[in-house]
C-alpha cells in the first residue's frame, strides 16, 4: 500500500505544480484518469486546501501558520488525505499535511 | 488471578500500548489514524480536551493551555496552569490523561484493569510513584513498573531463539527528542540495569534541524540573495514561518530517504517577499553524514563514558541493543560500530520495542481482577424485572437527535442530558478515522457539527466518560449517516445503471454498474474503457455506447436501454485502433436526464447526447446480437435442465425459446432507419423472455445453484492450494470473488449466482493452468492428439521436445509457457453461434 500512496502523493505534487501553469487545463483529463485508476483500487484522495479547519479534524496534521485561533482555514496542501475502501467502508490511509491560518 | 498482559510505553514524546496474547505481542493502533504511537501531549482548547497529535498541533502556538514533555517533571511539585479552565494541573494529571487515552485504543469490550508501565532508568523513587499514581488515575487498579533499558532487553531477548544471556549489554535510545544508554547485565535468572546515562535535549529533530540549518537555508539564501534571511526565517510568527514548517516535512523527508538512496531532491515552490521561487536541489548522504556526525558523536561520547565509568572495555559488552526511531539511520549503525567496536543489534523494532517488552513482562505479572456482576441483556429481562433494578450508579440521560441522510457535507446533531452530568465528558469519533471531537464537557443541550464524506455511510460513535475519563459503556452511542446514498428529500435511482461492455473470450457482452441502486440524484461518473475493435474511418461498423437500466447482475436483454450511442466510421477523422482509450462520461440531474459525453483520446473526438428517461433508445444492430446471446443461454439451459432431467423446466425454458424463436424472422429484416414500433415491441419482449428465464424451477433452482456454488467453492480453493505458481494472485483473486459473496447469496436471482459460478469456474481453470500436474497431464493430451488439431502441426511438434527436455530438468515455469504456447495452436471447435460477434466495442 506504501507504494499507492507515494505515487499518489507524487501525482498530486507534479498537479499542484501544473495548476499553477496557464496550461494546467490540457492536463485536467489525464489527472482525472489517472486518479480514477486508484479510486478502482480503492484509494480515495482528497485535497482539502481552503476548506475550514478545526482540532476535530483527524484527517490533517496541521502546522499552524501564525496564532491559533477558533476560525481557521487550510491555505496549503503538501501532502493530500487519502482514504481506501476496505469491507465496503472507508477507512483513513494517510492524513494530510497542511498549512492552517486565521480566516 | 489473572495475567497483567499489558504493557505501556509512556514516552516523553510517544507513548504505545502493546498486549500479550495468544503467545504473541500485539501493538495496538490508534482507532483514530491507524498510528501505533501517541503523542505524550495534552491540549485544553477552549470547550475541549485533546490528547496526542492533534494537541501537539497546538503545543508551539498556545503554550498556556497545551503541555508536552511532562515526564521530565513527574515527581516534582510542577504544576501548569491551564489558562483556559482557570486550574493548575500536574504531571501526574497530564500523563493520566495520555495513559486514558492508550486504554482507547483497545475498542473490545473488556476493559483494561492492570498495566505494565515503563520508567527511564534514571527515575528516582518519587519519580516513578508518582508514574504509579498517573497509571491508577488512569484506573488501572494493579500498575506495575519497569525500567525503559529492561523493557527494550526483554523484546530483544524474547525475539532471537538462540542468545546468550549471561554478560552486559548496552540498550541505545536514540527518539525524537531525547537520548538514553543504558549498561545492563544479564543472568540466566535476572535482568538489572548497572548504570544509565543520557541527554534529554539530543533527538531525531536535532538531526532535521541539521539538514535545515546547513544544507537548506544556505540554498535558499544563495538562489534569492534575501538579506537577513537566516535571522528571519526563525522568527516565531515572522514572515517566513509557513516556510518553516514546509521545510521542517522536507527535511525530515529527505532523511528517511537518505537511509535508503545514495541521493535525494528537495523540490518546492515558495512565495517569498512577494516573488515566487522554485527550490530544486539534490542532497547527497555523504553530505547529510558530514553534518550528523557531532550529533551522533555526542551519543557515542555517552557510551564511552558508561564503559569507562563501570571499569569495563568493549570487549566486555555482547551487543548494542538499537531502540528509537533515530537508530533506523544507517549512519548511526555505521558510526557506532566505527567508534565502539561493538556489534550492534537491530533485530526488533526500534520503535515499539519498550511497549512489546513491557508487554512480554505483563504476562509474567498477576493481579486479582476485580468481581464482574453478572451481565444480562435487556432482552433476557423482563420489564417487570428490569424497572425493579435501580440504575442510579448512571444518573445521566442522554437523547440524541439527528438526520440520518444527508446531502451536505456536515449534519448538525443536537444532544440533550439531564441527570447528574457535571464533570462527565463525552467524544465523538467518525470509525473511518477523519474526525474526533476531543473530550467535551456534557451539558444540558449541545450541538455538535459532524462532518461527512461523500457518497457513504458515515458512523460515529458518540462515548460518554466520568470525571476520571472512564467511559460510561451504557450510554454509548452509535450514529450513522448516510450522505448522498439515500435521502427521502432526493430522488434515489430506483435500479441500478449499467452499461453494456464486451466480454471477448466468450464473444458476449456483460454489464458493468455506473450509477448503483439507491445512489441519490444528481449523480456523475468517468469511465475509462478501451476500444476492443479497430473501426476504420469512414467504415459502416461502429461502437454502441448502450446504458442500461435494471440490475447489474442479469444480462443486458434483461435491462432497459434508456440512453444509447453509436459512433460509426463515418463520424471519425482518422482511424480507431484497438487499445486506445475511450473516456465516457455520464451525468444525471435531479429530473433524470442523462448527458452521456464521449470522448475518443485517439482522434481526440468529442461525442455529446442527451436522453431523457422517458424515450426509449433501441439500436436494431445490438438488438440483434442480444437476440442471438439469449437464444443461446436459453439453449444452453435447456441442455443443463436435460443433463439433470428436470423435466418440467426443461419444457418450460423450451417454450420461451420458441416465443423468442418466433419474433427471430421479423427481427433481422428490421433496418436501422425503421421508424414503426416494431423494435421496441421486440425489445420489451426480449425482455419479459429473459425475465422469466431467470425466474425459471423458482427457489428450487436457486437452492440447487447455490449449493452447486457453495460445493465448487472448496474444489476451487484446494485448487489454488495445490498451484505451483502465482499462489498469492490466485488467493486474491478467490478472495475478491469471496468479498461479494453475501450480495449473491441473499440476491436469490439465477443469474447473479449463475455470474459467480462463472467467475469461480474462471478462476478454478486459471488455477489448474498454474499447476503442474495438470500441464504435464494436458501435455500428455496434447502429444497424443492428430495433427489436424493444430493449426500449425510442426510448429507443435517442435515445441512438443522443447516441452519435454525442460520437463526433463524440471523447469516448469518454462513448461508452462510451452504448454500455453501449444494451447494457442489448437484449433477449438467454435460455437456456430458468434462467430460473427460485433459486440459493442468497448472492452
Amino acid at each position: 500500500m506504501t507504494t499507492q500512496l507515494q505515487i499518489i502523493n507524487q501525482l498530486f505534487e507534479i498537479q499542484s505544480k501544473i495548476n499553477a501553469l496557464s496550461e494546467a487545463n490540457n492536463f485536467e483529463r489525464n489527472f482525472n484518469r489517472l486518479f480514477s485508476i486508484f479510486e478502482e483500487e480503492g484509494f480515495t484522495m482528497q485535497d482539502p486546501t481552503n476548506e475550514t479547519y478545526s482540532e476535530a479534524r483527524t484527517d490533517c496534521e496541521a502546522n499552524i501558520v501564525g496564532q491559533a485561533a477558533s476560525n481557521m482555514k487550510i491555505t496549503k496542501t503538501i501532502k493530500p488525505i487519502i482514504y481506501k475502501k476496505v469491507d465496503g467502508n472507508l477507512q483513513l490511509v494517510q492524513k494530510a499535511v497542511v498549512m492552517v491560518e486565521k480566516k | 488471578m489473572k495475567a497483567v498482559n499489558v504493557g505501556i510505553d509512556l514516552g516523553t514524546t510517544n507513548s504505545l500500548i502493546a498486549k500479550y496474547e495468544h503467545n504473541k505481542v500485539r501493538v495496538y493502533k490508534n482507532p483514530i489514524g491507524q498510528k501505533e504511537t501517541l503523542a505524550s501531549v495534552v491540549a485544553y482548547r477552549t470547550d475541549r480536551i485533546l490528547v496526542g497529535d492533534k494537541a501537539r498541533e497546538y503545543l508551539t502556538k498556545d503554550a498556556v493551555n497545551v503541555f508536552g514533555g511532562f515526564k521530565r517533571k513527574m515527581g516534582t511539585d510542577e504544576k501548569y496552569y491551564v489558562v483556559n479552565i482557570d486550574e493548575n494541573v500536574t504531571p501526574v494529571e497530564l500523563s493520566a490523561l495520555v495513559l486514558n487515552e492508550l486504554k482507547n485504543f483497545e475498542q473490545s469490550a473488556e476493559p483494561l484493569e492492570a498495566c505494565v508501565i515503563t520508567v527511564p532508568a534514571s527515575f528516582d523513587s518519587m519519580q516513578s510513584n508518582a508514574t504509579l499514581k498517573a497509571g491508577q488515575a488512569a484506573g488501572f487498579k494493579e500498575v506495575f513498573l519497569l525500567q525503559e533499558p529492561i523493557a527494550a532487553s526483554l523484546a530483544f531477548f524474547n525475539a532471537s531463539e538462540k542468545v546468550q544471556t549471561d554478560g552486559y549489554w548496552l540498550v541505545y535510545d536514540f527518539g525524537g527528542g531525547t537520548f538514553d544508554v543504558a549498561l545492563v547485565k544479564s543472568t540466566a535468572e535476572d535482568l538489572k540495569v548497572i548504570d544509565h546515562e543520557g541527554n534529554n535535549f539530543l533527538g531525531g529533530m536535532d538531526l532535521d534541524f541539521a539538514i535545515i540549518n546547513k544544507i537548506i537555508v544556505p540554498q535558499i539564501i544563495q538562489q534569492t540573495g534575501i538579506e537577513n534571511f537566516e535571522e528571519a526565517f526563525r522568527e516565531k510568527y515572522g514572515q517566513y514561518e509557513m516556510l518553516y514548517y514546509q521545510v521542517m516535512y522536507y527535511a525530515e523527508e529527505a532523511k528517511k530517504e537518505l537511509s535508503n538512496a545514495k541521493a535525494t531532491v528537495i523540490d518546492f515552490s515558495a512565495t517569498l517577499n512577494g516573488k515566487n521561487y522554485d527550490f530544486y536541489f539534490t542532497i547527497t548522504k555523504e553530505q547529510v553524514d558530514e553534518i550528523f556526525l557531532p550529533i551522533i558523536n555526542d551519543t557515542i561520547k555517552l557510551i564511552h563514558t558508561i564503559i569507562e565509568n563501570n571499569k569495563l572495555t568493549a570487549a566486555d559488552i555482547h551487543q548494542i541493543i538499537l531502540v528509537g526511531g533515530s537508530t533506523f539511520l544507517p549512519q548511526v549503525r555505521e558510526q557506532l560500530c566505527l567508534q565502539t567496536g561493538i556489534s550492534i543489534n537491530f533485530s526488533i523494532d526500534p520503535t515499539n520495542s519498550i511497549a512489546v517488552g513491557a508487554a512480554y513482562y505483563a504476562a509474567n505479572k498477576y493481579y486479582e481482577p476485580a468481581v464482574v456482576e453478572s451481565v444480562i441483556s435487556n432482552e433476557a429481562i423482563g420489564t417487570d424485572l428490569l424497572a425493579s433494578i435501580d440504575f442510579n450508579t448512571i444518573n445521566i440521560e442522554l437523547d440524541i437527535s439527528y438526520n440520518r441522510s444527508s446531502r451536505d457535507t456536515e449534519e448538525v446533531l443536537l444532544m440533550a442530558c439531564s441527570g447528574q452530568y457535571e464533570n462527565s465528558f463525552y467524544r465523538i469519533t467518525r470509525l473511518d478515522g477523519g474526525f474526533d471531537t476531543g473530550f467535551i464537557n456534557l451539558k444540558a443541550k449541545k450541538t455538535e457539527f459532524l462532518p461527512l464524506l461523500p457518497a457513504s455511510t458515515n458512523m460515529f460513535a458518540l462515548q460518554v466518560y466520568d470525571e476520571q475519563k472512564n467511559i460510561i459503556k451504557s450510554l454509548s452511542k452509535e450514529i450513522n449517516i448516510a450522505q448522498g446514498i439515500y435521502n427521502i428529500d432526493g430522488q434515489p435511482m430506483p435500479h441500478d445503471i449499467c452499461i453494456e461492455i464486451d466480454d471477448l473470450e466468450n464473444k458476449t457482452t456483460k454489464l458493468e454498474v455506473i450509477f448503483e441502486r439507491n445512489s441519490l440524484l444528481p449523480q456523475k461518473r468517468t469511465l475509462y474503457r478501451e476500444i476492443s475493435k479497430t473501426i476504420t474511418k469512414g467504415a459502416k461498423e461502429s461502437i454502441i455506447i448502450n446504458i442500461l437500466e435494471g440490475d447489474r447482475n442479469s444480462r443486458a436483454s434483461s435491462n432497459l436501454t434508456i440512453g444509447c450511442i453509436e459512433i460509426s466510421g463515418k463520424n471519425l477523422q482518422s482511424d480507431l485502433i484497438k487499445g486506445s482509450d475511450i473516456e465516457i462520461q455520464i451525468e444525471v440531474n435531479d429530473s433524470r436526464v442523462m448527458n452521456t459525453t464521449v470522448y475518443l483520446v485517439m482522434t481526440q473526438q468529442e461525442f455529446k447526447n442527451v436522453f431523457s428517461v422517458s424515450e426509449k433508445q433501441i439500436n436494431i444492430t445490438r438488438l440483434q446480437e442480444q437476440f442471438l446471446q439469449l437464444e443461446n443461454e436459453l439453449t444452453d439451459t435447456i441442455r443443463g435442465f436435460q443433463y439433470n432431467e428436470d423435466k418440467i423446466w426443461e419444457i418450460k425454458c423450451d417454450t420461451l425459446l420458441q416465443d423468442l424463436h418466433s419474433m427471430k424472422t421479423t427481427l433481422f429484416k428490421l433496418k436501422e432507419k425503421d421508424k414503426s414500433d416494431e423494435k421496441y415491441i421486440i425489445a420489451e419482449r426480449m425482455t419479459r423472455i429473459s425475465q422469466e428465464a431467470d425466474k425459471l424451477g423458482g427457489n428450487e433452482r436457486i437452492a440447487l445453484l447455490l449449493e452447486e456454488y457453495l460445493h465448487f467453492k472448496e474444489t476451487v480453493l484446494e485448487a489454488i492450494n495445490m498451484a505451483d505458481f502465482i499462489k498469492d494472485e490466485l488467493r486474491k483473486d478467490y478472495q475478491k470473488i469471496e468479498a461479494t459473496e453475501n450480495a449473491t447469496l441473499k440476491s436469490k436471482s439465477v443469474s447473479v449466482i449463475e455470474n459467480k459460478l462463472k467467475q469461480m469456474d474462471d478462476l478454478y481453470w486459471k488455477a489448474l493452468s498454474n499447476t503442474n500436474s495438470f500441464l504435464i497431464q494436458r501435455f500428455i493430451e496434447y502429444k497424443g492428439y492428430d495433427a489436424n488439431y493444430f493449426k500449425d502441426y510442426s510448429a507443435a511438434k517442435s515445441i512438443f521436445k522443447m516441452a519435454d527436455a525442460v520437463l526433463e530438468q524440471e523447469k516448469y515455469p518454462e513448461f508452462r509457457r510451452h504448454i500455453f504456447s501449444l494451447s494457442s495452436l489448437l484449433i477449438r471447435a467454435n460455437h456456430n453461434y458468434n462467430i460473427d460477434f460485433k459486440g459493442t466495442g468497448i472492452g
